[in-house]
């Protein structure tokens, strides 16, 4: 370990999930989705970060496939820059320097060489337009992308509220009230509008827009949660609409199934509806999807759906509106009240999760490990309705016993205390004793005597309220004989002092005093006779924070009030030991050493000092700590004592502190360069990917290979059925029926030339004669709609061949290797 | 905790206990690969016991999974490098140390497939290494070779980056069964009857061991030092090694000498049954002991915690056997045992992971190891725990139980608070100590006690006549015949109830209170009931309950029931309030409609104007009442006194206040 090793505050928790609308593969086994200032591409399948793309320097706000190769993905920042990566490797390809900040990304299979972007409009605030960039395909990493041609102005920012059409012949834009369609061909501009609220008084902004992948039509989202269906938006008089209204609330977005035959839409209420032939008749609900749905993506195949959700969530969802898998990283709902807690058996990092539930967060793994539903209420999403809320959380020291206020707001408070065990038997927790009303106001703090030795058989649990009093609820026997349960929790003692309000309660290591907070003064009882002890205060201000020390110097009270002062009273003396001007908000004792971190505010930025109660001189220092207000704090015990060469960090060797700001991201410190933290995630085994091809595979695949590589040069969707197209030899193998073909001999020349001859030097215009004779045979033979379709787009990428095989991409010649390397010995048998 | 275990289990949980590939990825043990034998591949979040994904080989059925190994944390570096102008962040993101990525799968074919646990998918396929069934697969720690061991007595290095066999040679002369690679990466411990140790570079054998009897199962270091560091150390001489067999209960310890001659097990460690699988953890410090976690065909876990130093001729017994079985408190009541499928020691070494039930659905629990009890049982109810799970695994909510047996309580049931005293009173500490239990006890004692007095009493005075409901109070308290008890105190009659408690002897008194104290608690209409009888009470007692000297005890309860009660009040009179009003406007309202409608009928012209103007009058009207909102509460709440069951009750509390605050002082 390298003496000087520096203190970096690293973020933990993974950053906003739904930035972006998140972007499947083609072949839809992974999903890329943004993730702050990253791009992650996640495992369909296993919901694992396969791997992360950096490079940005501000937030991601858009990602697209690149639609001429479907291994490659454009992303564009804030920071004004689009860049292409090989999201396979995670390589980064190529920089586009834009210039402009960049709110959304568009790429278009009929725009080879730009993409579209909305940027702000130059010289006006809150006015954005759509551009279409040009990327310039010359070599070299970093380049200019200057030719900017404006195609829309007055866009609103937000990446749902444009849309394009079918093969991109228009550009649907919605603002406001206002709907405009832009021909690209016609280069025409037809603008829509509605009056700002309707006859019943709903509110009639447009909040998202889709287009249909196969016809004319548009879907636009409203405020007052009706979907509009326009058609016949050529003409500016003769328009229609039609209207789906099953959402009570905004839709949030809109999204057409790859055919179009659906509509998905999801909004606040975390329902997904799945709208059929834009029918309003016939539609499927997928509820409780946790909360408001942000965005919803549609895989190329049509297989799965993911809705990206505001707290924080990716759900992956079938196409039969089954839930699939969900990647999860840390529930950033709305206000943490809990704070932060550690749960002594799984030790992972306890606070609010979705309303009413606690979420349990694996810190080693930097994943959620399960929420718990602590309300067990069905969450209804209305605006103004008092909602049922966690408030409070304490673990006992073993975690045997978990106690959680809920609180709602109505008209008067409404209070529970619950009280949970774990039990063994069944693997979870099991509510004990619910507590109606336990205080008459808010319940201030909650602690546990955590008291190792003594604690399974006497745990007692402190409530301070605002109605100042403190409670003491202990375990008692129950007698009576019909309960089924032989222990429950009972109030043991109420205590208070002068009528003022409790504001903090702890309890010394050893559990023999408690410390209780009354506004200015702290009260000490012996928790045995339940004695006020002694009382200390520090005039000029109200207690925020205390603790008691630990270890050594567990003889010692630390305080800090709200006027800006840290004192550190000593118990033995009765006497202050020592105070210190700081304007502390959070005080967090680590549990397994005598220090204490104190964060303080000081003019805009949170700073962290660490000390020992024992001596005045703090033994670290930490400025600058972030810009954001620091909520809570704690400290996790490590498993193994990391080995810390410098004496300043020694603090950090027993456990690692946590915390939470404002903006609830949650940090931590590390004392490693970040060379080292990313070392063992870079460092994979490099296994070359080499499965084993079938001899039916063979046989079936080797043309379908080679379609399916100039699918992916083209920039075309690889469709499933592929068998009717395959070599004619094969074809005739396959639908003759056995009894009239001829002897094996005879087919297997054909045979072997139908293979050799599409591998090795083919010219444009052979292959071309071939596509024709088989759409000719294709429309003989079936004559189905969808072959000639997938005719009519094979014929096209002839003009792009030249130029597009001379550059294969790395995994492409890597199968092709692979094809040379096949063995065709087993042919001979023929 | 300590149970004895019927022998009759044992061979029962055997049989379901067949013994499937399951191991646990290297370092922090975050997830457990379990290959059925169904031939499917599950991976499990040890934390949260939660199925990560399910992988199925296309050959599943006729290659069944034979042998499992993770790649090792952090192999060789692929050529990937950061974008060059990569700028420095102010906070950058710590990614998970996803350092796991690849499960070799050896199968019965002899094929071995690499399956990649990130990507969910098959990674590559190792082909014409075998023609048997493969026995064991081992990473090499540094390197990223692979070694594979196989019923056709050859040994097969792979070179997994090309797929290709790196080198092949004849292990033995039967099949070779196991693998184990030296911690320093240069020698490799083959076995199948006896055990050799081979030089990785000539591939030449090094060392022979005897071996056992059956074939042997599993190879482990225990040591990567060795334990006395007077000698220069070439890498291997000193080392342990560990070896179990099929069908032998002994697991043998060897050391790797300098002489070649010393051939036999250096110690043994004795066990119940076959060992299925075994987790160490490796001692770097020579005072560590080795701490060994053996888990038996019978599902029982053994612990062993040793220093190794030299020969020990006994075989060593268990420091703590874990066993784990139902409750069984259903219908049938003999607990059956679960077994116990793997374990493994967590990073700090203080605690164990256990997975236990089925193969298909396993459960993995964290237990904190506590060595000092020789035997432990466990007792889970399996099938409770899967049915909690299933949920999970989509969605990762966990629905605590809620049972119907979760006590309750609310304002006013004893247990909610206790009396608020000033802090500095010392005096009656004693008493504040006293749990609630206790009180309802001592009104048994009382009325054991009360039993003899009421007979003295009654004797002497004989039968008053004409009123005979006293009597029958009394009666009913020391008998405690709710028959009695009922039929008294569910007199109306004020006179009555005025009489009955003034010729109530003064020692029935405090029963009678407890009696209705339990009965407030009950229906609200009973309650009402029972003010009249305590108002009566406290009216005409007060002066002997003010000399009692643990009055607090006794009445604390009812004091609080009251309390809550009447903080109540406010609430229950404004709703009351509301309720009245809504209730006269809804009546005052069908009155008016019934005007209009006839209104209606006679002027059809002008049919919507007058209906208009009707529900425009209405509003109006109710406008009206809004305002006079507190006016009429207020008004309510007096007059409606004689209505009200609750207010009532209140009424009787608020004569007794004075009466309490006294007893306090």
């Amino acid at each position: 370990m390298v003496a000087p090793a520096a203190l970096r505050v690293v973020r933990c928790g993974g950053s906003n999930l739904h930035g972006a609308r998140a972007v499947f593969s083609a072949d839809a086994r992974y999903l890329l989705c943004t993730s702050g200032d990253f791009v992650k591409m996640y495992s369909v399948a296993t919901e694992e970060t396969v791997c992360m793309m950096q490079g940005h320097a501000d937030p991601v706000t858009g990602i697209q496939l690149n639609p001429q190769n479907h291994l490659q993905l454009y992303s564009s920042s804030l920071d004004g820059t689009i860049k292409l990566w090989d999201f396979t490797d995670g390589i980064l390809i190529k920089t586009f320097i834009v210039g402009y900040k960049l709110l959304a990304l568009y790429a278009l299979a009929s725009y080879e060489d730009s993409v579209f972007a909305i940027i702000p409009k130059s010289g006006e605030r809150d006015s954005f337009q759509l551009v279409s960039v040009k990327l310039t395909k010359t070599a070299g990493q970093e380049m200019e992308a200057k030719e900017l041609s404006v195609i829309l102005d007055g866009v609103d920012e937000s990446p749902k509220c444009t849309a394009f059409g079918r093969e991109g012949e228009y550009v649907a834009s919605v603002k406001e009230v206002n709907l405009q369609v832009y021909f690209f061909k016609r280069k025409q501009m037809n603008r829509f509008s509605l009056s700002t609220t309707n006859t019943k008084g709903g509110n009639n902004r447009f909040t998202c827009v889709a287009c249909h992948p196969k016809e004319d039509c548009i879907a636009t989202g409203h405020g007052d949660g009706k979907i509009r269906l326009w058609r016949n938006f050529y003409h500016n008089k003769e328009y229609t609409f039609s209207t789906l209204h099953w959402h009570h609330d905004i839709v949030m977005d809109l999204a057409f199934s790859v055919e179009g035959t659906s509509l998905l839409s999801g909004g606040v209420e975390s329902v997904l509806v799945q709208w059929h032939n834009g029918s309003d008749c016939k539609k499927d609900f997928l509820p409780r999807l946790g909360s408001a749905i942000e965005y919803i993506s549609i895989s190329s195949d049509g297989t799965s759906y993911c809705t990206s959700h505001t707290d924080n969530r990716i759900t992956i969802i079938n196409s039969n509106l089954r839930f699939s898998k969900s990647i999860q990283g840390l529930i950033k709902g709305r206000d943490v009240k809990t704070g932060l807690v550690v749960d002594p058996r799984t030790k992972a990092l306890v606070l609010n999760g979705e309303p009413g539930h606690l979420q349990f967060y694996c810190l080693q793994s930097d994943k959620q490990l399960y929420s718990l539903d602590i309300v067990q209420q069905e969450y209804i999403h209305q605006a103004g309705l008092n909602q049922v809320d966690l408030v409070k959380v304490a673990f006992s020291a073993q975690g045997k016993w978990l106690a959680t206020v809920e609180e709602r707001e109505a008209a008067d408070l409404e209070l529970q205390l619950k009280l949970w065990v774990y039990d063994e038997e069944t693997q979870s927790f099991k509510l004990n004793t619910r507590i109606n009303m336990p205080h008459e106001d808010r319940i201030t703090a909650m602690c546990f005597r955590d008291t190792d030795e003594l604690e399974e058989d006497s745990p007692m649990l402190v409530t301070a309220g605002k109605d100042c009093v403190f409670k003491v609820w202990v375990i008692v026997e129950d007698t009576d004989p019909e309960a089924q349960q032989s222990v429950s929790w009972s109030c043991d003692f109420v205590g208070s002092y002068h009528n003022y309000q409790a504001t903090n309660c702890c309890f010394s290591e050893d559990g023999s005093l408690l410390a209780v907070s009354f506004e200015e003064t702290v009260t000490v009882w012996d928790s045995l006779t339940w004695d006020l002890k002694c009382t200390f205060c520090h005039p000029p201000g109200k207690i925020r924070n205390i603790c008691f020390g630990r270890l050594t110097c567990s003889k010692y009270l630390i305080g800090a009030t709200d006027h800006g002062f840290l004192c550190c009273w000593n118990l033995l003396s009765c006497a202050l030991e020592w105070s210190a001007q700081l304007n502390v908000l959070v005080l967090q004792p680590d549990p397994l050493s005598e220090h204490i971190a104190a964060v303080s505010w000081l003019s805009k930025d949170s700073s962290l000092f660490v000390f020992k109660p024992n001596e005045p001189r703090p033994i670290c220092i930490r400025r600058n700590l972030c810009k954001e207000k620091i909520q809570f704090a704690a400290f996790v015990p490590r498993d193994i004592p990391e080995t810390i060469g410098s004496e300043k960090y020694l603090w950090l060797r027993r456990s690692q502190l946590y915390f939470l700001t404002n903006t609830q991201e949650l940090m931590t410190f590390s004392t490693k360069s970040p060379e080292e933290r990313l070392t063992p995630s870079s460092k994979q085994l490099a296994v070359e990917e080499s499965l084993p091809m079938t001899p039916f595979s063979l046989l079936l695949g080797k043309h379908r290979h080679q379609q399916s590589q100039e699918d992916v040069d083209l920039g075309k969707v690889v469709v499933h059925n592929h068998y009717n197209q395959d070599s004619p030899a094969v074809k005739e193998l396959l639908y003759t029926p056995a009894h009239v073909l001829p002897s094996a001999s005879f087919l297997c020349p054909i045979f072997i030339n139908s293979l050799l001859t599409s591998k090795e030097n083919k010219s444009a215009e052979e292959v071309a004669d071939e596509v024709e004779m088989e759409s000719e045979e294709a429309e003989d033979d079936s004559a189905e709609e969808k072959d000639v379709t997938e005719m009519e787009q094979d014929l096209r990428p002839l003009e792009f061949l030249g130029e597009t095989t001379c550059k294969l991409s790395k995994s492409q010649e890597r199968e092709l290797r692979k094809i040379r390397k096949m063995d065709y010995s087993w042919i001979s048998s023929f | 905790m300590a149970a004895a275990r019927g022998g009759g289990g044992s061979s029962e949980a055997a049989a379901t206990a067949a013994r499937a590939p399951c191991a646990f990825s290297p370092g922090d043990r975050r997830s457990l690969a379990v290959c059925g034998a169904d031939g499917r591949l599950r991976v499990w979040e040890t934390a949260g016991s939660r199925l990560q994904h399910e992988y199925v080989p296309s050959a599943h059925l006729s290659a069944a999974c034979t042998c499992l190994a993770w790649a090792p944390p952090g192999g060789r570096q692929p050529p990937h490098k950061d974008g060059p102008q990569r700028k420095k962040r102010k906070s950058e993101v710590p990614e998970a140390d996803k350092q796991l990525d690849i499960l070799a799968i050896g199968t019965a074919v002899g094929s071995i497939l690499l399956y990649s646990t990130v990507k969910g998918e098959l990674q590559s396929k190792l082909d014409g290494g075998h023609d048997n069934k493969v026995n064991c697969v081992r990473w090499h720690q540094d390197n990223c070779c692979l070694y594979s061991c196989s019923e056709d007595k050859h040994i097969v290095e792979w070179n997994t980056q090309t797929c290709k066999v790196k080198c092949k040679w004849k292990g033995d002369n039967s099949s070779v069964s196991s693998l184990c690679i030296s911690p320093d990466g240069k020698m490799l411990l083959s076995a199948g009857r006896t055990i050799k140790l081979w030089d990785l570079e000539t591939k030449e054998v090094y060392r022979h061991f005897t071996g056992h009897a059956t074939s042997v199962s599993s190879l482990m270091f225990t040591t990567v030092k060795p334990m006395n560091e007077n000698k220069p150390f070439d890498g291997i001489t000193g080392l342990y090694f560990l070896s179990g067999a099929v069908h032998d209960r002994l697991l043998s310890v060897w050391q790797i000498r300098s002489d070649r001659k010393e051939k036999n097990a250096v110690m043994s460690f004795t066990v119940t049954d076959e060992p299925t699988f075994i987790d160490l953890t490796v001692s770097e410090v020579k005072e560590e002991p080795v701490k060994l976690a053996v888990v038996c065909r019978d599902g029982q876990l053994h612990l062993f915690e040793h220093i190794l130093n030299g020969y020990c001729k006994k075989p060593l017994t268990s420091n703590c056997t874990i066993q784990i079985a139902t409750p069984g408190n259903d219908e049938d009541s003999t607990p059956k045992p679960v077994p116990i499928l793997a374990a493994a020691f967590c990073t700090d070494k203080q605690s164990l992971l256990l997975v236990y039930g089925n193969t298909l659905q396993p459960i993995i629990e964290r237990v904190s190891l506590n060595t000092t009890e020789s035997h432990v049982c466990l007792i889970r109810d399996v099938q409770k725990v899967l049915a909690l799970k299933t949920d999970v695994s989509v969605t990762k909510i966990k629905t605590p139980v809620v049972n119907s047996d979760t006590k309750v309580l609310v304002p006013g049931i004893p247990g909610h608070s206790t009396s608020v005293k000033a802090p500095p009173s010392g005096k009656e500490k004693n008493k504040s100590k006293r749990k609630p239990g206790e009180t309802e006890e001592s009104i048994e004692d009382r009325l054991g006690a009360l039993d003899i007095d009421v007979s003295k009493v009654k004797t002497p005075g004989g039968l008053p006549q004409t009123d005979s409901f006293a009597v029958l109070l009394v009666q009913g308290l020391e008998s405690n015949d709710s028959d009695i008890l009922n039929k008294v105190l569910t007199t109306r009659k004020e006179a009555l109830i005025k009489n009955t408690v003034a010729r109530m002897p003064i020692h029935a008194v405090i029963p009678l209170l407890h009696e209705l104290t339990k009965r407030l608690q009950g229906n609200p209409y009973s309650a009402s009931q029972m003010v009249r009888w305590l108002k009566s009470v406290f009216t005409l007692h007060a002066s002997y309950l003010s000399t009692l000297p643990d009055l607090i005890p006794q009445l604390g309860m009812l004091y609080q029931l009251m309390e809550s009660r009447v903080k109540t009040l406010q609430k229950l009179s404004r709703l009351h309030g509301r309720l009245f009003l809504l209730v006269t406007q809804v009546a005052a309202s069908e009155t008016v409609q019934d005007v209009t409608e006839v209104n209606q009928t006679a002027k059809l012209v002008y049919e919507d104007e007058s209906s208009d103007e009707g529900s425009d009058d209405e509003m109006i009207a109710d406008k009206d009442s809004d305002e006079n909102w507190d006016e009429d509460d207020e008004k309510e709440e007096q007059s409606d006194e004689q209505d009200m069951a609750v207010e009532k009750e209140i009424n009787g509390d608020s004569d007794l206040e004075p009466e309490n605050e006294s007893e306090e002082e």
